[in-house]
């Protein structure tokens, strides 16, 4: 149970990442600060401000979408250069950027945003969990499913499933590739704040919990290839059931090294990704 | 219809085009030939606002459009079907077909459109929810011009049709061009089968290094001692 709300926020971190590179062929180290951010968010509206907890995690994913939006439309739109090399450069400072302004606000202690659940465990027969995790793993899948109908049925998706395969071809058919690329940012953005304010509650809030979020989101990404949310979504899952099971049957202190086991065994094996898309050549 | 005058257009600090004038007529069907890197593509991609202009003017209906976006000119009627096909290979045929239309609002229309352009090329509709990267490579350019078509263009820019398909598949393209002409939409080609592109257009440009260097209707070119022997084998 523990493995498969972890994994359902996993795959929305997942996702967002694969997004953002997908479409707009960024390596997005500011991830895992969108996610520290989301946390930071639901923790300044719950313990802070006194907001109700369910408004502030959509406040915190709202505010997660716009600063994504902003960024892209005021940094990433202005560079003169789309080489790789100078974005990661650019990526890596507004990474580092982002966690010491948390840092700055929030000072260096941990965090803990109180949530309205009872600490009770809900029991069903031999299985016990906590009303928490259980609101968490609906949520994600809620949202997971709301992502797969945008990406598959919507103009949007469509539009975006074009540019990602041809951004040439999608501006000749009329898509503006700004807007999609300052949708994208937002998107992915946002699915990182909100898995960070679902998961906030859960974990403690701290200013680098966005790096390994950032580390995970990267070992997700290439578990599922480059590009595909379907391979995020599936990714997700089996890096924190990995941890899980890991961690339960060989030794809770490796818990994140598993994940990185991972990594290393599905490059040496299979380095296109578990479901890397098929390709035609020619 | 469409006026290009002394256009000139540069990759960087190579120029691919230099003084470039061309001119196409409503309902006409114009073709660019020349060799590889005269600046064919080039011109094409110039005119739907792929690319900046360095120098020169693009006229469309009496509007200049030079430094429009793809998707303004697109919305103002000249869709580019462009080289090498480029279907979105893990869309469906449907889907693409549909990108194609991405502009329109006029759903119902739309979806009339689609059964029209199944009804000519049936092959399509067996394949309509099949991810295009999988279908033959006739079968592509046959979706990738269905799919300008979409838009209900007044004007089409075609590059290539025929690149990389048997002689056969290439019969078929061909009669489907001749199809769009017949219905009025107005067609700029590049076409690298000379004598295929003589044969089937009004008016014909050769273009040579980045200039127009002759011109004329396509029987005038075909006599040309010139374009004979650099372009027809003798």
């Amino acid at each position: 149970m523990n493995g498969v709300m972890l994994g359902s926020t996993y795959a929305l971190l997942g996702i967002g990442l694969t997004l953002v590179f997908g479409i707009m062929r960024i390596v997005n180290f500011t991830h895992g600060e969108f996610y520290a951010l989301g946390a930071y968010m639901a923790y300044l509206f719950v313990a802070q401000l006194g907001v109700n907890f369910f408004a502030a995690i959509l406040l915190a994913t709202a505010i997660g979408m716009i600063v994504g939006a902003a960024l892209e439309f005021f940094i990433l739109r202005r560079l003169k250069t789309t080489d790789i090399d100078s974005v990661m450069l650019l990526m890596i400072g507004l990474w580092i950027a982002m966690q010491n302004t948390e840092q700055l606000i929030w000072g260096g202690v941990a965090k803990l945003i109180p949530s309205p659940f009872a600490q009770q465990p809900l029991v069903f027969g031999p299985v016990s969990v906590s009303p928490l995790k259980v609101f968490v793993l609906v949520t994600a899948i809620v949202l997971l499913i709301a992502f797969h109908l945008l990406i598959n049925h919507t103009r949007l998706g469509l539009a975006m499933r074009s540019t990602f395969q041809d951004r040439d071809v999608a501006s000749l058919m009329g898509v503006n590739v700004g807007t999609i690329y300052m949708a994208t940012f937002a998107l992915g953005s946002g699915l990182a704040a909100v898995a960070g304010a679902l998961l906030g509650p859960i974990f403690l809030v701290s200013p680098t919990m966005g790096d390994l979020a950032s580390l995970k989101a990267f070992a997700i990404v290439i578990l599922g290839g480059l590009g595909s949310t379907v391979g995020a979504t599936i990714g997700g899952f089996v890096l924190a059931l990995v941890e899980e099971f890991g961690s339960g049957y060989v030794s809770a202190d490796f818990r994140d090294a598993f994940s990185f086991l991972v990594i290393v065994a599905v490059l040496i094996l299979r380095p296109q990704g578990l479901f890397a898309p098929k390709e035609r050549v020619g | 219809m469409l006026k290009l005058e002394n256009l000139t257009v540069c990759y960087g600090a190579v120029t691919a085009l230099r003084d470039v004038s061309i001119a196409v007529g409503e309902g006409e069907l114009v073709t660019l030939i020349g060799a590889n890197g005269a600046g064919k593509t080039t011109t094409l991609k110039a005119i739907s606002g792929m690319l900046p202009l360095a120098a020169g003017t693009i006229t469309f209906d009496g509007r200049k459009i030079g430094g429009a976006t793809p998707r303004q000119i697109l919305a103002l009627g000249i869709a580019h079907c462009p080289e090498g096909r480029r279907v979105l290979p893990q869309l469906t045929v449907r889907e693409n077909l549909e990108m194609g239309a991405f502009l329109r609002h006029d759903h119902a229309v739309v979806r009339s459109d689609m059964e029209r352009i199944f009804v000519k090329l049936p092959r399509l509709r067996e394949r309509v929810m099949q991810v295009a990267g999988t279908l033959s490579g006739g079968e592509q350019q046959m979706l990738a011009i269905a799919r300008s078509l979409m838009s209900r263009p007044r004007m089409i820019l075609l590059d290539e049709p025929s690149l990389g398909l048997a002689p056969n598949i290439t019969e078929i393209i061909f009669e489907i061009i001749d199809d769009i002409r017949r219905d009025g939409t107005t067609v700029l080609m590049v076409e690298q089968n000379a004598l295929a592109a003589l044969d089937m257009c009004d008016r014909c440009y050769l273009l040579e290094t980045g200039r127009v260097v002759q011109s004329g209707t396509g029987d005038q070119m075909l006599d040309d001692a010139h374009v004979r022997r650099a372009y027809l084998g003798g």
